[in-house]
């Protein structure tokens, strides 16, 4: 399943709740899928950079007390609300590649970037 | 008395009568977390009103956030308190508080349109300024409760956050051009 421009796969993860795995194939040639974390501390996305490849998970973890998302700037994918002290993930997908764009979505001036990087030539 | 809340349509001279922060007067913990709380109480009951009498996009966003925001940082102070098994104590601030949002509430009742719009929006830069300050220079320092201190800490990143919004949907709205 397609989650659009991006080629994310989407998906929440709260506390341990549940997390969806879209798009994961197989067959990325690094040493296996890494899951990242990323802070949302003090409206700021920390880091605001974040390079990945396929397979690999990202978590937001939000540290305010204010709600906030990661959001695709373009659509395609959103982790949904996450309220203080709750993670949301997603799965980067296996077509994904370069640059993608995010932010939250209460809180527009927020902004980071998801950099996926390939082992193919 | 002190007032927080300012005529939003004499904005840059109600704030120049108010007190500085170190001129709140002395409260004890219980009074702070009630003062807090009423402040962010009554930016909730702006939020509803500039939802229901707004249509400019800018505004209505605006106010969804301070919704969203506020009733976290509350339900966060409710736990808290909850946790912390204590009251709240009514305070003379508190009921200033409440005194200048009543005033205000009916003088925005009796606007439309861009009126509406923009003593909404300039009352909300007006509001976390001074109330941002407070907590900051007067809040915080005051407290002895360190649980507390540190709710006021994190709420503080969100007013001040809210305070920056609201400067954008001023300049956005034109307001006083």
């Amino acid at each position: 399943m397609s989650t659009g421009r991006s080629g994310l796969a989407g998906g929440i993860l709260r506390g341990a709740a549940f997390v969806f795995l879209l798009m994961l194939h197989p067959a990325t040639a690094h040493d296996g899928p890494h899951t990242h974390r990323v802070h949302i501390t003090d409206f700021a996305f920390e880091p605001a950079t974040l390079t990945v490849r396929p397979g690999d998970t990202i978590e937001w973890i939000n540290d305010d007390l204010a709600p906030h998302t990661a959001t695709a700037a373009t659509g395609g994918w959103d982790t949904g609300l996450l309220s203080s002290g709750t993670v949301g993930a997603i799965v980067i997908g296996a077509e994904a590649a370069g640059s993608i764009d995010y932010i939250c979505a209460f809180h527009p001036h927020m902004r980071g970037v998801i950099v996926v990087e390939r082992d193919d030539p | 008395m002190l007032k927080f809340v300012t005529p939003p349509l004499a904005l840059a001279a109600a704030l120049a009568t108010l007190p500085a922060p170190a001129q709140v007067p002395d409260l004890n913990d219980l009074e702070i977390a009630h003062a807090a709380y009423t402040a962010g109480a009554i930016d909730i009951r702006y939020a509803h009103l500039a939802m229901a009498l707004s249509e400019a996009p800018a505004v209505r966003e605006f106010a969804a956030v301070m919704l969203r925001d506020h009733n976290a940082v509350n339900e966060a102070a409710g736990a808290l308190i909850q946790e912390l098994d204590v009251t709240p104590q009514d305070n003379a601030l508190s009921q200033a508080l409440l005194t200048g949002a009543a005033e205000n509430i009916d003088r925005f009742r009796t606007l439309d349109g861009a009126a509406f719009d923009c003593a909404y929006a300039e009352n909300e830069l007006g509001y976390h300024q001074v109330v941002n300050q407070t907590v900051s220079e007067s809040f915080i320092p005051a407290v002895t409760v360190a649980p507390l201190r540190e709710l006021l800490a994190d709420a503080l990143v969100t007013f001040r956050a809210h305070e920056a919004h609201a400067e954008r949907m001023v300049a956005e709205l034109g307001c006083g051009s």
